[in-house]
């Protein structure tokens, strides 16, 4: 057993991971800050990181920050929210050039400067946020939760998602909601965020052509905040009896018509057949070789894309399919036909090896992306697995035909979301 | 400073014309290859090589092909890839048509089948059929993306006659007229190895690379020289008209402004030299860092998916601004005034030295990714240029450079503007 990564505890509680190499051109610095997802603090969780990428003690607004990281040579730096299942993730991170390609050595110690300031040091006025700042990222906030309307893609992969996870802290939006916007203000916020930034778990990853010791000794220096009491971010899930499928249409002025349909899988990842579960998606629709791609695509002419996904920390997989209007009862027939024919075996040899050769592939091709190491650790970390590439890939190659019949049988059809058009 | 970045690019010119090109990367997992023809949706008018005849092709059958590639006799070469392992995919833009894989083991196997699925063109009225039903949900969808018909709009006030203000997938219409022969005409005509490139990045060694290539080569005659001659409208230097505005069924109102570049005519070098003191000239007067970003965001205008960009090609050129804004016409107004009040009053070498030095730490960075890298390559291999020299023709732009790009290009009679407007404000 075993990741890349030197794994280190610091004395406040931050976690931090090394992974040395000298295979990228950069060096990559990425925290995270792990929360609950729950209602009465989500949009909080979310508003936090664009506050806090506004200003800070040391470069009070973003124009500031910026022109010192340009004359870095481009070190760029961002934060988000991320949702793991029914964790709430604040990510930090910034990516500074390889001091060798241009010649000044301090870019590293210069780059960390931004980055620890905005995550520790944040910009306060009489004791809290700068008021400017919180209600402009609030504006800005509420129109990015209203933008999801005119991505109709997703928007129908949240919308059912929404409507299966009903009453679920599953359902709410990684980005909060406008009403629970309203009760925000610069006060209740940095009481918020000094509460986060002192007891929530931190995992800081460092990856790149670095000198481990020399990296170790600056991130103590730096990350210096007080923290204890680290509270523990509860990642189980309860399994959910589904009796009868629910039906979810909405109607709007569209072009075309879009499917989502939502199953539980009742499998996550840490489960001992959670990849003959991630097989299963690849056969029914991870790619061109896959049942929905084959025949709502190939055979019938339906679609332009039919496909499924896995939420590995949840336990649940969403098909989505963009169809004409007038078809989608032929679209539901021939889709729940595939997922049938899994449920029975009914699994060519081709659709079976091709599906694990992709899954092979995509986890090896991983392994060249600095973001895609980290995400890929952050998953582990959060679902307690501790995992190389090669033994997922050991892993994958083992699951065979029977494991997938196995696990199709706990796969359950939840809820059908049908886009519309207006009539 | 190294250039090189610690990178080989190693070539080879093959008898018929085709070039190749490996960038090894061996600690990669990753084989990643395209193989790319400089043939694009707007290739819409030219001269047929055998015949000499001069031919007008419906919209979007550059996008068309591209989808029937995929089809040989055998079946479809999708599922020869997942026998493999390897991903696959293609795309077509204005300029040219992109296929690849990507892959961590097989290498030759895929490269093999990559060369074999481009080179054989097999279309049958049937398949071209069927197609014509999933190009026809593809361009539904595009109809739903707000983004999308943002930028079409702003192209099509841009341009008068320029097929680059035309959809590169076409029209419902257009495709219906899309049949087997034309297909055979424009594969024959522009899938001719001098006019495509091959570029293989990643855990491959070069020497590998160029003997599957060759004796992919053997097997077939080799084809003749051919000259492509490629028709294009007359496009006059003014913008055919000043604004456009949709409604569409969206959250919030998009804004798009456009400049249209008439310092066209040429690539290579030059080409790459005029993008590279455009980009910076943005970066300068809108980027994150410039006093004008701060002063929109803080009015609430635009927010963090406000961008900019900068399109050159060899026989058009034009400049994009815009994102998301509560209001278009105030948001209009202000960039109005931003270009003019540099105009007048110029930009400042600190700006220009630090954007510089900004743009050669994300080229580097890009250096990450083989995707990256690979689509800058070939996109600029069509354009002439070697994208290998861009630290040094970056090196090269001084701040006179960018300075007089300013007063050439940003000229407000030759600009235009595309909104979207929610659906509801139209009652």
């Amino acid at each position: 057993m075993g990741n890349l990564f030197k794994q280190k505890a610091l004395e406040n509680n931050i976690n931090i991971h090394i992974y040395h190499t000298s295979k990228f051109k950069t060096i990559n610095f990425y925290l995270f800050v792990h929360q609950e997802l729950k209602k009465e603090i989500a949009t909080k969780t979310a508003l936090l990181p664009f506050v806090l990428k506004r200003g800070s003690q040391n470069f009070p607004t973003q124009r500031s920050m910026n022109l010192f990281l340009e004359n870095l040579y481009g070190t760029s730096t961002d934060s988000d929210i991320l949702k793991r299942g029914e964790v709430h993730v604040l990510e930090f991170y910034m990516e500074i050039p390889n001091p060798k390609f241009i010649g000044e050595e301090n870019l590293i110690e210069e780059g960390l400067k931004v980055f620890q300031d905005v995550v520790q040091n944040p910009l306060t006025e009489n004791g809290s946020f700068k008021k400017e700042y919180v209600d402009q990222e609030k504006e800005i906030l509420k129109r990015n939760i209203e933008s999801l309307y005119n991505d109709k893609f997703n928007y129908v992969i949240e919308r059912c998602i929404q409507e299966m996870c009903e009453g679920e802290p599953f359902s709410i939006y990684k980005y909060g909601s406008v009403e629970d916007l309203q009760t925000i203000d610069s006060n209740n916020l940095y009481s918020y965020y000094n509460e986060c930034i002192t007891t929530c778990p931190m995992d800081l990853f460092i990856l790149g052509d670095i000198d481990e010791n020399k990296i170790e000794k600056l991130i103590k220096e730096m990350f210096f905040i007080q923290r204890k009491d680290i509270k523990k971010i509860n990642t189980e899930f309860s399994e959910k009896i589904v009796e009868k499928p629910k039906y979810v249409e909405e109607k709007q002025d569209v072009n075309q018509g879009k499917l989502a349909l939502g199953f539980r899988t009742n499998t996550k990842y840490g489960n001992s057949d959670y990849y003959a579960l991630a097989v299963y998606n690849s056969i029914l629709g991870g790619g061109p070789y896959s049942k929905l791609f084959q025949n709502v695509r190939e055979k019938e002419s339906l679609a332009y894309y039919a496909f499924s996904k896995l939420e590995k920390n949840k336990g649940l997989m969403l098909i989505s399919s963009g169809i004409e209007f007038s078809k989608k009862d032929k679209a539901l027939d021939i889709i729940g036909k595939q997922v049938e024919d899994m449920e029975k075996g009914n699994i060519s040899a081709y659709e079976f090896d091709s599906a694990v050769k992709s899954l092979v592939n995509a986890f090896k091709e991983a392994a060249d992306s600095p973001s895609a190491i980290i995400q890929s650790r952050l998953d582990g970390i959060i679902n307690g697995v501790d995992e190389t590439t090669d033994e997922i890939v050991d892993k994958l190659q083992k699951v065979t035909k029977d494991d997938v019949v196995n696990v199709a049988q706990k796969i359950k059809l939840d809820t059908i979301f049908f886009l519309n058009k207006i009539d | 400073m190294d250039a090189y970045l610690g990178e080989r690019l190693v070539s080879k010119n093959l008898k018929d014309g085709l070039k190749v090109f490996v960038v090894p990367k061996m600690d990669y997992n990753k084989v990643f290859a395209m193989y790319s023809t400089h043939y694009g949706s707007v290739d819409n008018e030219f001269v047929v090589p055998d015949t000499g005849e001069q031919i007008k092709v419906p919209e979007g059958i550059a996008h068309f092909l591209e989808h029937k590639m995929f089809d040989m006799e055998y079946g479809n070469v999708f599922d020869k890839f997942s026998e493999l392992g390897a991903s696959t995919n293609a795309f077509t833009s204005y300029n040219y048509t992109t296929y690849l894989f990507s892959s961590t083991s097989k290498f030759e196997e895929n490269l093999k089948l990559l060369l074999e699925f481009v080179e054989t063109p097999y279309f049958t009225k049937e398949s071209v059929e069927k197609e014509r039903g999933i190009i026809a949900q593809e361009l539904e969808m595009y109809e739903d993306e707000p983004d999308w018909q943002l930028l079409l709009n702003l192209l099509k006030c841009l341009y008068h006659k320029h097929p680059v203000r035309i959809d590169i997938g076409g029209t419902l219409e257009s495709i219906q007229k899309i049949d087997v022969d034309t297909l055979y005409k424009c594969y024959n005509t522009f899938y001719h190895p001098s006019n495509m490139v091959l570029f293989v990045s990643g855990c491959i060694q070069p020497e590998t690379v160029f003997e599957i290539v060759e004796k992919s080569r053997q097997a077939k005659a080799s084809p003749l020289k051919a000259e492509i001659k490629r028709i294009y409208p007359d496009e006059p230097p003014t913008i055919y008209k000043p604004s456009h505005t949709t409604y569409l069924d969206t959250a919030e109102p998009l804004f798009l402004m456009g400049f249209k570049d008439i310092d066209v005519g040429y690539d290579g070098r030059p080409l790459l030299k005029k993008e590279i003191a455009t980009d910076i000239l943005l970066e300068i007067l809108l980027g994150r860092s410039s006093k004008s970003y701060e002063k929109l965001y803080e009015e609430g205008l635009i927010d963090d998916r406000f961008s900019f960009n900068y399109e050159g090609q060899k026989d058009y050129g034009f400049c994009t601004i815009g994102g998301e804004t509560p209001d278009p016409e105030r948001l209009h107004k202000e960039l109005e005034q931003i270009i003019s009040d540099s105009l007048s009053k110029g930009i400042s070498s600190d700006d220009f030295e630090r954007v510089k030095k900004k743009h050669i730490g994300e080229f580097i960075q890009g250096f990450n990714s083989l995707e990256f890298i690979s689509s800058a390559f070939v996109a600029y291999h069509h354009k002439n240029v070697n994208i290998f020299d861009y630290l040094n023709i970056l090196e090269e732009i001084s701040f006179e450079d960018v300075t007089k790009r300013l007063n050439t290009f940003f000229n407000l009679s030759r600009h235009a503007v595309s909104v979207v407007m929610l659906k509801e404000s139209m009652k």
